[in-house]
């Protein structure tokens, strides 16, 4: 697959090069040549006139580019410095007190802004990146590439990276700033380059940027982001001509905490009506994947309720959910929703092994579980040699197949379904929506958290937006269209 | 008791406590190195084993001590190193490792020795003197207790220190640090991650069997198959509670080698405690420390011991 | 390559075959090398055990204990529970076995003995597991360390029950009081074979069918590939865990009162036949399959038998057998790694 193609680029010293694009545009393969992890099939890479090869990331690095990733490579119980200094031949003994002159006579007037001596763990996350800023700055990057440096950011931590940005700009450092928020492209870029499914389809120069109103030139962008015609093998039509049933299930304040403790879901108000599909819109990481797991019962909520066909069903735990009628198809198909070693048939009753009729007073019944799993097979065209092979030889579509089945055969209420076509081809992913359909034509309620626009107004009767663990805006899918709602994902607002 | 004689119980029973110490400190602090490098050396009761054989057997045979803790020394680097290479290259289950290895090592010097001796029990009959540090040696109670010990007790002293060091403020010990708690990171910063884990196991290694060396020649002056009794696997209980720091490894060591010289002590005092009680106070001592210390701190993954299952 | 294909349901086994052949060899190399004759003692290893009646009868009867300890090991690891403490329960459950069988003996009739003395081994075995079991749920402590404490305190404890209150004072050898004969494990008809044997297969074919046909079983299993999958199938996870814990221990215990009722009839002090070691080496060259256990264990009986007999004649010191056993450990370690790199050659 191509996920770049034939892309043309400058980048300057001295100036902030945005990279602007939706998830999948191809932002981070290009992101990855540059860095060094990923060598391209084809094109050349030049560097100050220079043609050259990118073998790893320490090549980057040698050639002067540094790299600042979403996850942070820092190593939490060291020091700040000790982190900066790491890998590096300084000598035998660590001179930290030398490192830190040598630091901040590199630095300047650019300042630390944190004790060089305090642990990274301690940091908060706007210290962390400027940590790995400087990382990249004490190795003698003259070129800095930053992957969506702000989605972990609060505000006055952004206003500070920008601030940042332009001190490193004004020194004649490059910088390449990855991101898919048009109004932060905006405020800091001098140049803008727009990709969309690997190539290049807008450019905007300093002049441009200069002297182009704000409201137009975003207007601009979104057209070029998410505008144009809908991909062919898609209707776009979505549903909204179905009737649908009574209010099903109503999700109230609902406020959790994901796995490292920092809210994720915030206040979260949400009504579901029978036969409905609501479609997530979101980009990664802004709750959308938690707020699936406390209706499934897999989070617990520190606030707000769950009621699903007038049942309270906060906080009471999976089987509860199950019980209740919830079905759920965790985005990550080989870690938590299978396990790729049993067979196939044993992952089809994962969740329902040890009830009836698959097993009696704890004995299982092979038999009914095998033909359980033939009629899955049989009903959903999943491509299997049979029951009892392992699960890992089957494709990733057909796994994902697998587990819709799984839920579908238990005759579900409601159905989350967290990115259930990421990774397929475009016959799989449209048989999946089209069993979604088919489903909730028969009065099934499906929450469809996707990152892929396109899929959700492929299907969705309504589509909620997820920014930052609050619903930010819930538009029937009669108003709703991509430019509309890339609004809504890039913190603009609703105009 | 009087006051004399409860001077001299507990300078018996420091002095006591503090050679018990020594083979569990040396294996606590060379399980350190390994466990920060992320490696999890379940071998290394083996290793002790092995160092206290290799150590007894050329220090019997050349009649001398420095040979016994030499031999000890190389015999831990080789099992360190295998241990490496199929933790590291191989990428192999460290806990059948380890396992592994602490069997061949009970097996294979359980087998030399009766090989070597029948029945007999040998036993070396130089025995070091003991060094009295001037001043130091006078101090009530603890002079005599701390400070007039055989040499090597102040060397394991001094590579207290020196692991402190090493650890702390070299390169190596940042790259060790590193590795273990983020091999992504490390690697991501250019550190030779499986370069560093090797050479924190050959420490691990080595310091194991250094340290059963001193047990059989320093200490006891003869070698018993098993002798180790569960030595080494107290020694990686006393690195996590120490969590991984060598002065708190040093405390961890003297209070379990204190409880395991307890029963000689007790008999000072004319306490008559059935010997088995005594005997099991290191072992139950540490489930204890280990409840205590899960209580009173949340560190999740890192008493859950640094072992992963699949590491670069 | 299509023929490497072929083999790829053989691979497991073969790997353990190759690994306990490269155990073998190793050991000759370790014999040659201290001036013994491999060939000569491998001789009586290897025939002891087969060659005569009464070499079948005691390997089968060696068998036993094994059977039962494997089967409660497999159980734990299938769980992904690593129980290093079996020789600490086996222990406990025989000397509670040593305790209760003599005093029983005359006023209860046999079959109430055996089953008393059973139950008390077993729960005895599955207390002990209590401490590293509560710790994992509750705090997430590793079994691992605190089930190897939990031995050396059973070692002590026993020690000082058979020294002290429950020792027999008509004979000078710390030992517990003889069971009478009548009031041990009845033989196998026209055999000196203990029933033992029996309950050991029967342990074994039990776990068997629980993991291929019991819901609990599958439901190990899964926690054992997976914790993340199981807390997403709503299993109860803590509760699986401790129940693997506690059935691998209290398994132990009995194979301990199986050992005193069977074949010692007595608990003798200063001993401890460390059966746990061998059952991980056994367990997982059986590559975690229940029946495969079954002639595993078999080996591994007839290996110890013989490591006796070399002992007595060959003058070749039974250590040998731990010395094999840990490195049938090792070969099988690095099996996994060839497996891994023959799976990898496999993929297109």
């Amino acid at each position: 697959m191509v996920a770049n193609d034939d892309l043309w680029l400058t980048i300057c010293g001295g100036e902030i090069h945005t990279i602007l694009g939706e998830n999948g545009a191809g932002k981070s393969t290009l992101m990855n040549i540059l860095a060094g992890m990923l060598r391209p099939d084809g094109g050349r890479l030049c560097i100050n006139g220079q043609e050259v090869t990118l073998e790893s990331p320490q090549a980057a690095l040698r050639h002067g580019i540094g790299t600042v990733y979403q996850h942070f490579t820092l190593v939490p119980s060291l020091s700040v410095i000790e982190n900066v200094i790491l890998g590096l031949d300084l000598g035998f003994v660590l001179d930290l007190d030398r490192a830190e002159q040598q630091l901040k006579s590199l630095l300047g007037d650019f300042g630390l802004a944190v004790a060089p001596r305090t642990e990274v763990r301690y940091l908060s996350l706007g210290q962390q990146q400027r940590v790995e800023i400087i990382k990249t700055l004490f190795r003698g990057s003259q070129l800095l590439l930053l992957d969506e440096p702000t989605s972990v950011l609060t505000p006055p931590e952004v206003r500070e990276l920008f601030a940042i940005l332009s001190q490193l700009k004004n020194r004649g450092i490059g910088i390449v700033f990855i991101t898919h928020k048009l109004d932060e492209a905006l405020e800091i870029s001098d140049r803008i380059t727009i990709l969309r499914e690997g190539k290049k389809v807008g450019a905007f120069g300093p002049s441009d940027l200069a002297q182009g109103e704000p409201g137009a030139l975003a207007g601009q962008i979104v057209a070029a982001m998410f505008g144009g015609p809908t991909p062919t093998h898609l209707t776009g039509a979505g549903r909204s001509r179905q009737v649908l049933g009574p209010p099903l299930c109503t999700l109230s304040q609902i406020t959790a905490l994901d796995d490292r403790g920092v809210p994720a879901v915030q206040g979260v108000s949400l009504q579901l009506q029978a036969g409905e599909i609501f479609g997530i819109a979101g980009v990664d990481g802004n709750g959308q994947k938690e707020l699936g797991e406390v209706l499934a019962g897999q989070r617990l909520v520190s606030q707000g309720q769950v009621m699903l066909a007038g049942l309270d069903l906060t906080n009471r735990g999976v089987t509860a959910a199950a019980q209740a009628g919830i079905g759920y198809v965790t985005d990550d198909r080989l870690g938590e929703a299978s396990v790729p070693k049993l067979s196939v048939a044993e992952n089809a009753v994962l969740k329902v092994f040890n009830q009836r009729p698959f097993s009696r007073w704890t004995v299982l019944n092979r038999v009914a579980i095998a033909d359980h799993t033939q009629r899955l097979i049989r009903d959903f065209k999943i491509k299997t040699p049979g029951p009892e092979v392992q699960l890992s030889t089957l494709s990733g579509g057909n796994i994902q197949k697998l587990l819709l089945a799984r839920e579908l055969a238990r005759r579900p209420k409601l159905l989350i379904c967290n990115k259930p076509t990421q990774g397929l081809d475009v016959l799989t992913a449209e048989s999946i929506l089209q069993m979604l359909r088919t489903q909730a034509d028969q009065g099934m309620t499906v929450l469809l958290i996707s990152s892929d626009l396109d899929e959700i107004l492929e299907v969705s009767n309504r589509v909620g937006v997820m920014v930052k663990g609050r619903l930010v805006g819930v538009v029937p899918r009669g108003e709703a269209n991509g430019e509309k709602l890339g609004r809504l994902m890039l913190g603009l607002s609703d105009a | 008791m009087t006051a004399a004689q409860w001077q001299i119980f507990i300078t018996a029973l420091l002095s006591a406590g503090l050679i018990a110490a020594v083979p569990l400190l040396l294996a606590a602090l060379g399980e350190t190195f390994a466990e920060r490098a992320g490696l999890l050396n379940l071998g290394l009761e083996g290793m002790l084993l092995s160092g206290a054989f290799a150590g007894f057997y050329a220090a019997l045979t050349t009649q001398s001590m420095v040979a016994g803790l030499a031999a000890g020394t190389t015999t831990g680097l080789l099992l360190g190193l295998l241990f490496g290479f199929l933790a590291i290259s191989l990428r192999v289950d460290q806990v059948i490792i380890g396992l592994g290895i602490t069997l061949v090592a009970e097996g294979s010097t359980g087998f030399l020795f009766r090989d070597f001796y029948g029945q007999r029990f040998p036993t070396l009959t130089f025995s070091t003197a003991k060094v009295a540090v001037p001043w130091l040696s006078d101090l009530p109670i603890l002079g005599p207790a701390l400070f007039n010990q055989q040499p090597l007790v102040y060397l394991a002293w001094l590579l207290v220190v020196g692991c402190a060091f090493l650890l702390k403020h070299t390169r190596f010990g940042l790259e060790v640090r590193a590795a273990g708690e983020s091999p992504l990171a490390a690697d991501a910063a250019g550190v030779n991650v499986a370069q560093t884990r090797y050479l924190a196991i050959m420490i691990g290694g080595v310091m194991a069997g250094l340290g059963g060396a001193f047990l059989s020649v320093g200490d006891l002056n003869f070698f018993v198959p098993g002798m180790t009794v569960g030595q080494g696997f107290i020694a990686i209980a006393i690195a996590m509670l120490g969590k991984w720091q060598p002065y708190r490894v040093f405390f961890g060591a003297l209070l379990f080698g204190t409880l395991r010289s307890l029963s000689t002590g007790l008999q000072i005092i004319g306490l008559d405690l059935r010997p088995e009680f005594v005997l099991m106070l290191p072992y139950i001592g540490i489930i204890v420390a280990l409840i205590i210390l899960a209580r009173r701190t949340q560190l999740p993954a890192a008493l859950g011991l640094p072992y992963e299952r699949d590491q670069r | 390559m299509p023929e490497l294909a072929r083999l790829r349901p053989f691979v497991p086994v073969l790997s353990s075959i190759l690994a306990v052949a490269a155990a073998f060899l190793s050991g000759a190399l370790f014999l040659w090398l201290t001036g013994k004759d491999p060939g000569q003692a491998y001789a009586i290893l290897l025939s002891r055990g087969l060659g005569s009646t009464l070499g079948i009868t005691e390997t089968l009867i060696k068998m036993a204990p094994l059977l039962l300890v494997s089967a409660g090991l497999l159980i734990a690891l299938k769980a992904s529970v690593w129980n290093i403490g079996i020789d600490g329960q086996f222990l406990i459950g025989a000397s509670l076995a040593g305790i209760l069988a003599p005093r029983l003996a005359g006023g209860v009739p046999l079959a109430g003995v055996l089953l008393l003395c059973a139950g008390a081994a077993f729960i005895g075995g599955a207390v002990w597991g209590v401490v590293p079991a509560a710790l994992k749920v509750r705090y997430g402590l590793n079994e691992i360390i605190t089930t190897i404490m939990m031995n050396y305190v059973a070692i002590y404890l026993t020690s000082w029950l058979v020294k002290g209150p429950f020792s027999d004072p008509s004979v000078v050898a710390p030992q517990m009081p003889t069971i009478p004969p009548e009031f041990r494990l009845p033989f196998l008809p026209f055999t000196r074979i203990h029933i033992g044997l029996l309950v050991g297969l029967v342990a074994v074919l039990l776990t068997y069918l629980m993991f291929r046909y019991g819901a609990t079983g599958l439901a190990l299993t899964i926690l054992g590939h997976s914790r993340k999958a199981a807390l997403h199938a709503g299993l109860p996870v803590n509760r699986l865990v401790a129940l693997a814990l506690l059935l691998s221990a209290g398994m132990a215990g009995l194979a301990g009162a199986n050992d005193v009722l069977g074949v010692k009839g007595l608990f003798q002090g200063e001993w401890n036949p460390m059966y746990g070691l061998t059952a991980f080496a056994l367990v997982f060259l059986a590559r975690l399959n229940g029946l495969l256990v079954i002639p595993f264990a078999y080996f591994f009986a007839f290996l110890l038998f013989g490591g006796e007999a070399m002992a007595r004649t060959a003058r070749i010191p039974a250590y040998f057998v731990p010395l094999l056993e840990g490195l049938m450990l090792l070969f099988f370690a690095i099996s996994t790694y060839l497996e891994r790199r023959y799976r990898r050659g496999l993929e297109p």
